[in-house]
């Protein structure tokens, strides 16, 4: 029905399949790692009452918002060659600018829950702390950073799953990431079967990110 | 001896003046009751003094040791941030809505401050709270999350958070309005059993049995001022000022 024609196919599209698979969950888990605490310093920053710290950062999530991811990962993959004067002209390795690009992406979202997240704690939790005599610093990283976390787990399980959605982007600079590798396949065998397992792979992985979040919900539910 | 005095503290907000020229003392084992009609200054004076709010003009001295101290013209005394920060230490406060720690057992909330801002163990630290929960009434609740405790025993726990710093003062911003009439009455009892101890406190409240019976001073607030202050017995039978007057007159039945 899908036109796959015996064994051959099959083993060589898992093989494709797995090498195109842990690319995209290199991408998604780099991004991941990068792109929560910049979104955290970055969410800080922005409601920063010194302008100017607070200006370029509120600039910052403008253009990552506001500008296709797309274009953002071709920028970072072709701007330190076009852009730069000779002899000081980079050559991006091309995974390495796709997570640059998503991260900073992604920062910028993340930023975004995290400063509702961060004011919607009442101020009364301020000032118990600081009548406690508990500083600035262990005043956010005890007591209002955990509340903040419970909070936004919902947004942001929301962004992790279309980050893992996103990760097919970075074919456009050339990285044979799952998508990529089933369209190749499914060109050479005239097939859709490679793209429908592709599919496959994105929603069982998807499954698997659900289920870590609803478990850290129910971790937390222990207050309200 | 004196423990609190504040001198002619003036506070505004957004050009509007909330306090005008405050100027009161507190002396050791006193417990002061503070009663006026809502917006008269009452819980933004316990902010001013616990610093939650800057001061405009004015000067609050902790038992000898100035905190704060701004005059027109002259701008801030200059004491390190330091100093401040000792000094502030030895106030509590408790608030009207508890701002208990959501996210924190009972115990925790009680013990957080007391090791990392005191430095004191875990272990001697849990069981201070655990003798603070006793007398409090809650020692069974030591395990449990705000959540799932009532308001009075919200407001306990808020209590028994705020003496585990050791405060040599413990202010209270109306901390019954926020409960139901059955509720304020344990946590009117806590206060009593405090006051009974010789606890320094100053109670803004709009429970005036409990201010007749409970305190040792009783000023009236009007308007960013203090208006009248004196013994229970002189305000409460025998007010000299008309709005002290008309004030206690809306709570006769």
């Amino acid at each position: 029905m899908f036109g796959i024609t015996g064994w051959t196919d099959t083993i060589r599209l898992s093989g494709l399949l797995y090498s195109g698979t842990l690319t995209t969950v290199k991408i998604f888990f780099l991004t991941l790692i990068f792109s929560l605490p910049l979104g955290l310093i970055v969410a800080l920053g922005s409601s920063s009452k010194r302008k100017w710290i607070s200006g370029p950062i509120k600039l910052y999530i403008l253009i990552m918002r506001g500008t296709p991811l797309l274009l953002q990962i071709i920028f970072i993959y072709f701007a330190p060659f076009y852009m730069l004067p000779e002899g000081m002209k980079i050559n991006l390795d091309r995974f390495i600018a796709a997570v640059i690009a998503f991260s900073l992406n992604y920062a910028a979202y993340f930023a975004e829950i995290f400063r509702g997240g961060i004011e919607s704690i009442s101020h009364g939790q301020y000032e118990a702390a600081s009548v406690l005599g508990f500083t600035r610093t262990q005043t956010f990283l005890r007591i209002i950073l955990p509340q903040v976390i419970k909070r936004i787990l919902p947004p942001v399980s929301n962004e992790v799953i279309t980050l893992l959605k996103d990760t097919a982007l970075v074919q456009i600079i050339g990285i044979s990431e799952l998508l990529r590798v089933a369209q190749n396949e499914a060109s050479r065998i005239f097939s859709i079967m490679p793209i429908f397992v592709a599919g496959l792979f994105y929603l069982l992985m998807n499954w698997v990110v659900t289920k870590v979040f609803h478990k850290a919900e129910k971790k937390l539910s222990y207050y309200k | 001896m004196q423990m609190l005095k504040v001198e002619n503290l003036v506070k505004s907000f957004d050009g509007k003046e909330i306090l005008s020229g405050i100027s009161l003392e507190v002396n050791k084992g006193e417990v002061v009751a503070v009663i006026g009609p809502s917006g008269s200054g009452k819980s933004t004076l316990l902010r001013c003094i616990n610093l939650l709010e800057q001061i405009d003009q004015g000067r609050i001295t902790v038992e000898g040791d100035i905190m704060v101290h701004r005059e027109k013209g002259m701008g801030e005394a200059a004491i390190t941030e330091e100093a401040v920060k000792k000094i502030r230490l030895r106030l509590g406060l408790v608030f009207q809505n508890f701002n208990l720690f959501p996210h924190f057992s009972v115990l925790r909330n009680i013990t957080e401050a007391p090791i990392h801002v005191a430095g004191m163990n875990r272990k001697e630290a849990e069981n201070m709270a655990l003798e603070l929960l006793e007398k409090m009434d809650l020692k069974e609740k030591a395990e449990a999350y705000p959540c799932q405790l009532s308001g009075g025993q919200c407001q306990r726990v808020a209590i028994a958070r705020a003496l585990a710093m050791k405060p040599d003062i413990l202010f209270f911003d109306e901390p019954t309005s926020a409960l139901d009439p059955e509720l304020t009455v344990e946590v009117l009892k806590v206060i009593r059993k405090l006051a009974a101890e010789h606890m320094t406190m100053v109670v803004v409240t709009h429970e005036m049995n409990f201010a007749r019976e409970v305190a040792d001073r009783v000023i009236f607030m009007d308007k960013g001022q203090i208006i009248e202050q004196g013994s229970p017995q002189e305000i409460f039978s025998n007010p000299s000022n008309e709005r002290t007057r008309t004030f206690l007159g809306n709570f006769k039945d």
